[in-house]
């Protein structure tokens, strides 16, 4: 009576993801579809007119090309940062689980009170400023907080553990006879890293790349605690919109356009991978 | 002056030392093989030579270079691993492409040798497919491609057959055996299976513990073993002390008179002899090299019977006629074949 032992196997896999399902369709799809209604519907008829004048509104450009500019630059930034030091976790490390530990040690605090540190570090009177003056390189402390360059540096805080685990998680797959038989064809130590290593850890790249993306395109606390009131981002903005002006369908529309954004940037990533390594 | 000379190497890995003083010698287009069991050293002292890793002492020199502390870049010798290590992300071609393009040759230059040794090992056509998509056979030959297209000076194999069948390993071998001879190069082939060393290699060098043992052509190691460890490798299974008489003869431990055509100066010997070479013959039975024992143990093992049979001078290990049966406690007369034991010193 096999058949039926499988059925009811069916049955009871099925009970098993049923609560999972159940959470994410009635709290996720069914907001998100009812969001997306919001944006087309302002005045309870279809209409797009809502994004007509949000794209148009200069004031919008400019924090949703901020946005973009601020959230690319992180990922660039947690690129480069974590691909070395993913690279030298995986392949050279000899306390790998100590290195990753420390690596996402960061993660264990709030976004919150990361951002307080980074303020107390980058302040007026914080480390960098006083080290920046005594040494003589700035006659007077330097506006360090509360525009991009404080986000991106808080960005690429909160979000380089991602990018350094997705690159690991790949890294530690790549066997090391290929980099000694790139070496043997005649490829220097550099040359066998980025025709082989660094093909091969695209697809970790990309992983990481989406996530830091999408994190810092949708993180909050950081651009409002880090940023100033003229470096608004979309998430802020969106709680501009709702909380402050209390125009929930602006505010939907935002979110639309983040979701939209997001997702279009995260196939580039992806295509772009494919290019350099058809087989990931 | 041999092509590639290892002079009182020490290498291995922190405090664990695999090799101990090691030397050996590899002529100009000579197929050598290096043969023992796993943990000998012989895959320490392929990577050694390949420049994967660098001894702790002693020197490497090839063709009358240092080439002890010479990059592995630099050293033009081709490596075959026994996982293949094709990279995944290239196509056959760009696999085997890679080690000219590392060279910066010209591309039709390129085109034409990779296509050459495409077809040399008959993969012509498969140069746009992805290792992935290939069999295991295929696989093998695109690696042997790869190493074999840069013309390198030495081809270093690390077991490059034990991931394959048993009947690809032999056309294989015979495949690897062939370039070889078309193309002229010296290798030296790491592997653990005694026929498949014996079959495709000039010379023969059995490791042990770190040490060469003995370092012959195969028939030599065969027939003539050095030691009681080649001896048993090499499939010797029955050993037994025997003395030089005054008469010149040899007795075994008994006393017994063994007649041996194997020749060797010394005094007391370890005679050895492989089972299908002692006859069994009825008890009783009388004659040179004659010793009567009891049948221990019987094992059919298809084409013939093992039986164990203590003697007076050990237990022997005989292939016996598989059509007659030897119950245990069977008294027989074990026949030592004259010419067939070989004299370990």
């Amino acid at each position: 009576m096999k058949p039926s032992v499988n059925r009811k196997n069916r049955w009871i896999a099925a009970a098993l993801v049923l609560p999972g399902v159940l959470f994410v369709v009635f709290f996720m799809l069914i907001p998100l579809f009812s969001l997306c209604l919001t944006s087309f519907f302002p005045d309870e008829l279809f209409s797009l007119s809502s994004y007509f004048s949000l794209f148009g509104d200069v004031y919008f450009q400019q924090v949703f090309v901020r946005s973009l500019r601020l959230s690319l630059l992180s990922t660039a930034v947690c690129a480069l940062l974590g691909f070395p030091t993913a690279y030298y976790i995986a392949k050279h490390s000899r306390h790998k689980g100590m290195m990753m530990a420390f690596a996402v040690f960061p993660m264990f605090t709030s976004p919150v009170i990361r951002s307080f540190s980074w303020m107390v570090i980058l302040g007026k009177k914080g480390i960098v400023n006083s080290a920046l003056v005594s040494l003589g390189i700035f006659a007077k402390p330097q506006g360090l907080l509360y525009n991009e360059f404080s986000m991106t540096v808080g960005f690429v805080q909160l979000f380089l553990p991602l990018m350094i685990l997705s690159l690991i998680g790949v890294m530690d797959h790549i066997p090391d006879d290929l980099s000694e038989a790139a070496g043997s064809l005649g490829a220097t130590k550099l040359g066998a890293f980025f025709h082989v290593v660094f093909p091969l850890s695209i697809s970790g790249l990309v992983t990481g790349s989406v996530l830091v993306f999408t994190g810092c395109m949708t993180a909050y606390t950081t651009p409002q605690l880090l940023g100033g009131t003229d470096t608004r981002v979309l998430a802020t903005m969106i709680y501009q919109y709702a909380m402050s002006l209390r125009d929930w369908t602006q505010a939907s529309v935002v979110a639309v356009v983040m979701i939209v954004v997001t997702m279009m940037i995260s196939g580039v990533f992806n295509a772009l991978s494919r290019k350099i390594n058809p087989m990931a | 002056m041999a092509l590639l000379e290892l002079k009182g190497i020490t290498a291995g890995y922190g405090q664990n030392v695999i090799l101990r003083d090691f030397n050996l010698n590899v002529e100009r287009g000579e197929f050598v093989s290096l043969l023992g069991s796993s943990g000998c050293g012989k895959t320490t002292t392929l990577r050694l030579i390949a420049g994967f890793s660098e001894p702790m002492q002693g020197t490497i020199s090839f063709d009358g270079r240092d080439y002890t502390h010479v990059p592995l870049h630099k050293r033009n010798f081709g490596f075959v691993f026994q996982s293949y290590a094709l990279f995944p992300h290239m196509t056959v071609f760009d696999n085997v492409a890679f080690g000219l393009k590392m060279r910066k040759l010209d591309k039709a230059v390129i085109q034409r040798d990779v296509m050459q040794m495409l077809k040399l090992v008959d993969l012509e056509g498969f140069e746009n497919r992805y290792p992935r998509e290939m069999s295991g056979g295929q696989r093998q030959r695109v690696a042997l491609a790869r190493a074999m297209v840069i013309k390198p000076d030495l081809m270093l194999f690390d077991e490059p057959l034990s991931n394959l069948d048993a009947k690809l390993r032999v056309k294989m071998r015979v495949e690897i055996r062939r370039i070889q001879q078309e193309l002229g190069f010296t290798a030296i082939y790491v592997t653990h299976d005694q026929e498949e060393c014996f079959a495709i290699s000039d010379k023969v060098a059995i490791m042990n513990k770190g040490l060469i043992e003995q370092m012959d052509a195969p028939s030599t190691i065969y027939n003539s073993p050095n030691t009681e460890f080649i001896a048993r490798f090499v499939g010797f299974e029955n050993f037994f002390e025997l003395t030089r008489m005054q008469s010149g003869g040899f007795a075994a431990a008994d006393g017994t008179a063994i007649r041996v055509a194997d020749q060797k100066p010394g005094e007391r010997f370890k005679g050895c002899i492989r089972p299908e070479d002692v006859q069994v013959r009825p008890a009783g039975e009388k004659g040179p090299n004659a010793i009567p024992g009891e049948v221990m143990v019987s094992t059919f093992l298809g084409r013939h019977n093992q039986l164990n049979v203590k003697t007076a001078i050990g237990e022997f290990v005989v292939s016996a006629d598989q059509t007659q049966a030897f119950p245990i406690g069977t008294a027989v007369t074990l026949v030592l074949t004259e010419n067939k034991i070989k004299l370990i010193g």
